[in-house]
């Protein structure tokens, strides 16, 4: 797209795992479909740069993007081309049926999405996707550790399924894949949906959406320059931008109630333990995440290996001078494993003028998940083999030395901001009901008082799901996109 | 547009205490107080702000922490060390925070830096696109 202008039958807005899905379904359909993209197009350029130029190029707000609340908490989304499967670990997750029942029973939605017709969905994500379970080759020292510290236990986990071909476990899938080998939006669903026709146009942040009468007819934005432009929707406007960037084009747009709006934020928010070892670990090597123990699934917690770079790693070591040198130099033998909470708590996102607010603080039992998740991580480095560990909890034990001493964690604080969090997995911004006056959308996913208006992204879903979301966003939002191009009107 | 950065004078005071940080030589913190600059003109307006307050005052408030009237690249190196103790260590959160966001942000310009990455035994911090 050249001009200010366009027009096309359906404009979707955010090209991510609901945006390229719905774009694809939709083009499949032999729909005239426009992707409008706020990020820029990855080229072979931009990737496997290292974490700050992929920061920088790659991240909404260049990596600083953070929700406030009683912590600082860091919220990592992609803003680009593909979103943020070009900087996720590629970990696919198919929805258990126990989440399935607590996340759309939650908007008693469980026969609008019928797990039948999610596996429908799955399977066909896999299928285009080379979804495979991670090699032995590739677990590395850091998955081949955790696999060893869980069997020792005698608890849950397994190699990650991921959308890989081919992966040549350069552990730099946080930078965009340097060999291209992710199966990302970018290098999948976007380009197949341009090959029938679909236009795919980066750098054009929509800012609002143009309502005549009571149906949606345009997008209305800028570009990175600064130029306005307007591109009209015969159909309909699909909106995919994210649990933080949807509510705030809503807002902006006086759509969708104010109750309900950027309301609900919940997440997924996770911290780290690292281990240090006698041997060499290598965390630079093998697939970024490698192995997963979700042992503890049902009580709201999951654990995953995660290769993070030097530039990450460093932060909660203890020590300055030769001490904190000192520390960095075992980094070659360090294991680095994350605890990812299935959160209750809820906060709020608001588009407030150039910036977007986001709040949110975990509750006490968010907490004391994270507390046990951080206990159970020291015992599972310990019966790996690990010398030291690292818990990383501010007023707590800097260094635990045995196995004996994990005790020493049961005590530790659960204010959030004795914890070094972030939050990756972001949801229900625009929740779905039954009823306009409980939610944001529809079960099938348009907004409430609008025509021609959809949602498709994780923002959608009442609760977390507790498991990597990427696969469960991308089936609903290919359910939703094949009944958008069925039944939406004709302009 | 407004543009935050470190002048060359902010850089040599902050290379100091980097280099306390890090336990890294002159050159070393020097190249990451360069990149924090770098950093800097390149972030957001908000986050820059918050940045750039916060190395300001790692810079200029060991009178707040340990009373001493004099900046801290100026102070001995084992008060420079207690002083930044105070920092790490504080039952402030948002002092405890501010060091850490300097830290944060000064460690990607550390652990991207060919004499660490060498000396620690990585590859470099560019992916070789012989590979790709």
């Amino acid at each position: 797209m050249s001009g200010a202008h366009d027009i096309a039958d359906f404009v979707v807005i955010g090209s991510g795992a609901g945006g390229a899905t719905a774009a694809l379904v939709l083009a499949e359909a032999g729909h005239d479909v426009i992707v409008l993209e706020e990020g820029p197009d990855v080229t072979a350029a931009d990737r496997g740069l290292g974490p700050t130029e992929a920061f920088t190029r790659l991240f909404r707000d260049r990596g600083a993007q953070v929700a406030m609340g009683r912590s600082v908490i860091p919220v990592l989304q992609g803003r680009c081309v593909g979103g943020t499967t070009v900087v996720n670990g590629a970990i696919v997750w198919r929805l258990p049926e126990d989440a399935h029942a607590r996340c759309f029973g939650a908007a008693d939605a469980q026969d609008t999405y019928p797990m039948r017709e999610l596996e429908r969905c799955f399977d066909r994500i896999e299928r285009d996707l080379s979804v495979a379970r991670v090699p032995e080759r590739l677990l590395g020292g850091n998955g081949r550790l955790m696999r060893d510290g869980a069997a020792k236990l005698g608890w849950r986990g397994h190699a990650i399924r991921r959308n890989v071909v081919d992966c040549q476990g350069s552990a730099r899938c946080l930078e965009a894949c340097p060999t291209q080998r992710k199966q990302s939006m970018d290098v999948t669903y976007l380009p197949r949906a341009t090959k029938l026709g679909a236009r795919i146009v980066s750098s054009r942040e929509v800012r609002t959406i143009e309502v005549r009468g009571d149906r949606a007819v345009a997008a209305l934005g800028r570009d990175v320059l600064g130029n306005s432009f307007r591109v009209e929707a015969r159909r309909g406007v699909v909106l995919a931008a994210s649990a933080i960037q949807s509510p705030c084009i809503l807002q902006r747009s006086g759509l969708g109630g104010r109750e309900h709006v950027g309301a609900h934020f919940t997440a997924h928010p996770a911290t780290a333990v690292m281990g240090v070892y006698p041997d060499d670990v290598r965390i630079w090597e093998g697939a970024t995440q490698s192995y997963e123990v979700d042992h503890f699934r049902g009580e709201g917690f999951k654990m995953e290996t995660a290769s993070l770079p030097l530039e990450l790693a460093g932060v909660r070591v203890p020590g300055l001078g030769a001490d904190f040198r000192n520390a960095m130099a075992d980094y070659p033998r360090m294991a680095v494993w994350g605890v990812q909470v299935r959160a209750e708590a809820e906060g709020t996102v608001a588009s407030a003028g150039r910036e977007t607010r986001i709040t949110y603080t975990p509750t006490v039992r968010d907490m004391e998940r994270f507390r046990r998740g951080v206990r159970e991580l020291a015992k599972m480095h310990f019966a790996a083999g690990a010398t030291r560990v690292l818990p990383g909890v501010h007023g707590g034990p800097v260094v635990i030395a045995s196995v004996d001493d994990v005790a020493k964690l049961e005590d530790i604080s659960i204010d959030p901001r004795a914890y070094t969090l972030i939050a990756s997995h972001l949801f229900g911004t625009c929740r779905m009901s039954n009823e306009a006056h409980d939610g944001v959308v529809d079960l099938n996913l348009a907004v409430h008082g609008v025509r021609g208006l959809w949602v498709v992204d994780a923002s959608v879903f009442p609760t977390t799901l507790g498991v990597n979301p990427q696969h469960t966003i991308m089936a609903v939002a290919m359910i939703a996109a094949e009944r958008i191009g069925e039944s939406a009107p004709r302009a | 547009m407004i543009v935050i950065g470190l002048g060359e004078g902010a850089q040599r005071r902050l290379a100091v205490l980097l280099g306390d940080m890090f336990g890294e030589d002159e050159r070393v913190s020097a190249d990451v107080a360069s990149f924090l600059d770098a950093y800097l003109r390149r972030a957001p307006l908000v986050p820059a702000v918050g940045l750039r307050v916060a190395i300001g005052a790692m810079i200029w408030l060991p009178i707040a922490f340990i009373g001493r009237p004099a900046p801290a690249h100026l102070l001995d190196e084992a008060t420079r060390r207690r002083y930044l103790e105070a920092w790490a260590g504080s039952r402030v959160y948002w002092i405890r925070e501010a060091f850490y966001l300097v830290k944060a942000i000064a460690l990607m310009g550390w652990g991207a830096h060919d004499v660490v990455r060498t000396r620690i035994g990585l590859p470099p911090v560019a992916a070789e696109r012989s590979a790709a």
